[in-house]
């Protein structure tokens, strides 16, 4: 192989393990800036009007603007790229056993132009107007005309980003799909594939199957606010409701897109730091293809009280609550394949745990939301939004975390402290709730979401709401600063950590027979797989470990 | 300790002078309909603001808060200014912001309406007695400045005036109600001839 | 969930039932299932010389400790779901007959209210309008027509535990019966932009006597 030059090597690399971290240092970034704007609206709620360190004072207009750009990109700019796309290219080849994704060109224009679209959001905070401020759901009228939304450029610009993240995972959605069917080492069967494989895939077939219709729907938009069309414009013909159907025909399944990636990194990581096989990995495998095909029929519960036809709530009240069965299966089996186990508390393990603690919260409080009945007192308010983020917060940030601390040997061939990394989870954990819990309260006591300031509302303006809120913005200031020293953990180590072997946690997945760090092309051979993945502390044998690519000794064939 | 971050936070909010910085910073909530330099936006209904007298801004921005204005269902534009004026929570943020807005230079605003100068000069009569020859206003008479506003929004004020949308407190708004009667001698096109005159004048 | 705000209408109590009934429900499952979690973290944590057990959950025996749980949610959600729709059809499909109308139109940002007069009719000369005011008879049964005027906005009242988007071009009936007098917040529950957050309305319910006194006031 040729020499490569530091922009070949790193910029334009075509290598899906430089293409894996671009995505996760760009994510990086956007989780910086997406807490940076809760911060800010977190201090405006706490103590409003004051000027915010950092910031100024906040103005009803910017804080809509911070609210709406702190879902999207943590959502769109965080989440996604992080779950689906760093480790799934770290890992898919890896896993897999082989040398690189199927299409390694298309694989470096999805990250470009998911690096355009970052770019685009950025700028959409510095035109006139300031960014757009509707909402990450984007409802119109208010997001198709700038009469009402005061934001002409800002809205435009966070529209197009959007559309162009799609575009992105599009074609990052095709390659996972195509190389994980395709190039599976030699005796890799469909039940031998690791199972955050199998989520990833999964999500991205989620993604792929679901998105159309809001890229459609993005277009109509675009074409609303720029050539004046009335898609949405009930004045010209049009229906708002449409947009909403469009855009949680999309968003319900977009939850799964995130979650499923997310319960396969938390699958790897308990069966390896409690030496256990998987409980029941079909099991696993069938909830998971029974959650991705209810998700699609679940999306009308965000609109039960939008205005469409109050005989459609019924029917969706059903399927939302059924969609709680294979979430809790799921649950189930991880929580049983801690029986019997040896279990380690790693830095890693110990996120892969709070993952479950802290994701049974958002789920069982999902249960008060999908029931017609009382989400039409629950719609809209801070119960919604502590719910959303028990799920959301345990995906994005505990299961990433857990992901990070666990294959961090791999990507960078040293170790982080586990020390500080300890210092993090408890620092990262124990915030979090704090943040969250009282914002369950303050919902149930009937504080809706966007608003700007509760001084208006009498119900709503007591002492004790209000130190409940600034609770909950103190416990944040404290969550983002226990994030310096994962910060520094994770670049000091990269630099000066423990030097890694091949197989540090003595784990069966393919991954760990290549180097560490992987050179481009991972493999000296590629290897054979004779057995599933988590065969680990198989009775009769010396080790608690037998890895996939380990020949079988002799007499037993695998 | 709680309680103490509440206190801190109050004591930084409710500052008691008003000061320059602070009718800055309180403008920015303005800025977003009328505009960094108070140029005002048609489009949203936001008036041109820039140089408004001290005294009237302030009055006005008391009678949104206190629904005496913006509180007609036909008065769209006074609707939305409503919450914002209420949201301004003391006196000094909202003499501040009254001093920071009238010392902003008052701009040239494009004419959007087609009314006759000449007809227009005489109905301009009825106005003089109060607002002045020169359009100045009178604040002894509590007669704003009809020059450098913009001419869609004196308009749709005297449309307001005649209707009885704005002015038809007489408790509340007496002097107010005064422009109720003189607005009701003028039609739609003698209203338009008015703009059209005071836009003249300089 | 009436500790924590109070009922004001005649469903307010039904809706928290099912907030409670879920409760219920939910919670045994949730502190089931992170209690078995914890035990499993302590019980099962990492010793010397204790290698783990190898399980792998095929067999039937210990399926087992799947399905039951699996059988016992359908029927738990089957409950959660009989009683959701059955509070559901009572206040959003089934609307009992109307005493008054009201009007509500939301526009950026306030709540107009149009009140029937002393003839009790909307739609006659003597309609009282009122803006971010809304004043209504203890135990009438009103039916509200919702609309909005530019961008969606949302009708939302804690204390009777009521909520309807307000849609332009369209108009939402529904209903509510105020069960006890008072003054109380409606606020807007839909991003309806800059001034979204200073959406806020009033709600007095008063006894009809009050309540035609303040009509004669301002027919006056």
């Amino acid at each position: 192989m040729t020499e490569q030059n530091f922009w070949q090597k790193y910029i334009f690399s075509t290598d899906h393990k430089i293409i894996g971290m671009q995505y996760m240092f760009t994510g990086m970034i956007m989780a910086l800036i997406g807490g940076y704007f809760a911060y800010t609206f977190r201090m405006q709620l706490a103590f409003p009007g004051t000027e915010v360190f950092g910031f100024g004072t906040v103005s009803p207009h910017e804080y809509n603007s911070l609210v709406t750009n702190h879902g999207t990109i943590m959502i769109f700019w965080v989440a996604m790229p992080v779950l689906l796309a760093t480790f799934g290219n770290f890992l898919i080849p890896l896993m897999i056993g082989c040398d690189d994704m199927v299409f390694p060109r298309l694989n470096r224009l999805s990250y470009q132009v998911f690096l355009l679209s970052a770019i685009v959001l950025v700028a959409s905070f510095f035109v006139a107007g300031g960014g757009f401020g509707g909402a990450w759901t984007a409802y119109p009228p208010l997001s198709a005309q700038a009469k009402y939304n005061m934001t002409q450029y800002g809205a435009t610009l966070w529209l197009i980003a959007v559309a162009l993240e799609f575009v992105a995972f599009l074609l990052g959605g095709i390659n996972f799909i195509t190389t994980l069917m395709n190039s599976r080492a030699k005796g890799m069967k469909m039940y031998d594939i690791p199972i955050v494989l199998w989520m990833i895939v999964l999500a991205s077939i989620l993604f792929m199957a679901s998105v159309g219709p809001l890229i459609a729907g993005a277009i109509m938009l675009l074409f609303d606010q720029t050539l004046g069309t009335g898609f949405f414009d009930p004045a010209q013909g049009g229906d708002p409701i449409l947009w909403q159907h469009l855009f949680w025909f999309f968003g319900h399944p977009e939850v799964y897109v995130v979650l499923l990636p997310a319960m396969g990194i938390v699958a790897e990581i308990i069966t390896v730091f409690s030496r256990k096989k998987l409980f029941a990995y079909k099991t696993v495998l069938y909830t998971a293809f029974a959650t991705g095909v209810l998700s699609f029929f679940v999306w009308a519960h965000h609109q039960f009280i939008a205005g469409i036809d109050p005989r459609m709530a019924n029917v969706f009240a059903v399927t939302t609550l059924l969609i709680s069965i294979p979430i809790a299966e799921m649950l189930f089996v991880y929580i049983a394949t801690l029986y019997g186990g040896s279990i380690r508390l790693t830095a890693a393990m110990l996120f892969a745990l709070s993952f479950l603690a802290a994701f049974l919260i958002g789920g069982v409080t999902g249960i008060f939301l999908g029931a017609s009945g009382a989400d039409i007192y629950f719609h809209d308010t801070y119960f919604v939004v502590a719910h959303f983020h028990y799920t959301f917060f345990p995906i994005a940030i505990l299961a990433v975390f857990a992901g990070l601390y666990y294959w961090f040997p791999k990507m960078f061939g040293r170790h982080m402290s586990e020390t500080l990394g300890k210092i993090h989870f408890w620092g990262t954990f124990i915030p979090f709730n704090l943040i969250f819990l009282p914002l369950f309260f303050l919902g149930a006591a009937g504080q809706h979401r966007r608003i700007y300031s509760y001084e208006l509302f009498s119900e709503l303006n007591s002492a004790d709401f209000q130190n409940l809120r600034v609770l909950a913005t103190v416990a944040l200031i404290v969550m983002l600063i226990f994030q310096l020293p994962f910060l520094y953990n994770f670049f000091a180590s990269m630099l000066r950590g423990k030097v890694a072997t091949a197989n540090p946690w003595q784990a069966n997945t393919l991954e760990w027979a290549a180097p560490s760090p992987p050179p481009h092309g991972n493999f000296a051979t590629l290897p054979e797989v004779y057995r599933p993945p988590y065969e680990y502390s198989v009775p009769g044998r010396e080790s608690d470990f037998w890895p996939q690519h380990e020949k079988p000794s002799g007499e037993s064939k695998a | 300790m709680l309680r103490l971050y509440v206190v801190v936070a109050l004591s930084f909010s409710l500052p008691v002078v008003a000061s320059p910085r602070q009718g800055k910073q309180t403008y920015a909530f303005c800025a977003v309909c009328h505009g960094e330099r108070g140029e005002g936006n048609h489009t949203v209904g936001a008036p041109q603001i820039a140089g408004m007298e001290e005294w009237y801004v302030r009055e006005q921005l008391l009678k949104f808060q206190q629904g005496v204005r913006g509180t007609h269902p036909e008065d769209i534009a006074g609707m939305r200014m409503r919450p914002m004026a209420r949201y301004l929570q003391n006196t000094a943020q909202i003499e501040a912001v009254s001093a920071y807005v009238a010392a902003l230079p008052t701009l040239k605003s494009t004419s959007t309406l087609k009314g006759s100068w000449v007809k227009g000069e005489v109905h301009y009569k009825l106005c003089i007695a109060c607002h002045g020859a020169d359009g100045k206003g009178n604040s002894q008479l509590k007669a704003p400045a009809l020059v450098g506003r913009s001419d869609w929004y004196l308009l749709t004020q005297m449309r307001n005036y005649k209707a009885g949308v704005r002015g038809n407190d007489p408790k509340r708004d007496p002097v107010g109600m005064t422009m109720r009667p003189i607005t009701m001698t003028l039609d739609e096109q003698a209203m338009i001839d008015v703009v059209a005159y005071i836009s003249g004048l300089r | 969930m009436d500790l924590i705000i109070e009922q004001a209408s005649s469903f307010a109590a039904d809706i928290d039932m099912v907030i409670l009934l879920i409760a219920v429900l939910a919670g045994f499952w949730f502190f089931l299932a992170e209690a078995v979690l914890f035990y499993f973290i302590f019980k099962f944590r990492q010793r010397k010389g204790v290698k783990a057990q190898y399980i792998t959950g095929t067999r039937k025996e210990e399926k087992k400790w799947l399905h039951w749980p699996h059988n016992l949610i359908i029927v738990c959600d089957l409950v959660i779901i009989f009683f959701a729709i059955k509070v559901w059809y009572d206040i959003k499909q089934d609307l009992p007959p109307a005493q008054e109308v009201v009007q509500v139109i939301g526009r950026q940002w306030s709540w107009q209210f149009v009140h029937p007069g002393l003839d009790k009719q909307l739609g006659t000369a003597d309609d009282v309008a009122t803006v971010d005011e809304l004043r209504v008879k203890v135990g009438v049964t009103y039916h509200f027509k919702l609309e909005s005027r530019d961008v969606l906005h949302s009708f939302s009242v804690p204390v009777f535990r009521l909520k309807q988007d307000a849609v332009p071009g369209r108009v939402f009936t529904g209903w509510f019966t105020p069960t006890k007098t008072g003054t109380y917040d409606i606020q807007c529950a839909e991003m309806c932009g800059m001034g979204h957050g200073l959406m806020q309305g009033r709600l007095v319910i008063e006894d009809e006597a009050a309540h035609d006194e303040w009509l004669r006031n301002k027919a006056t």
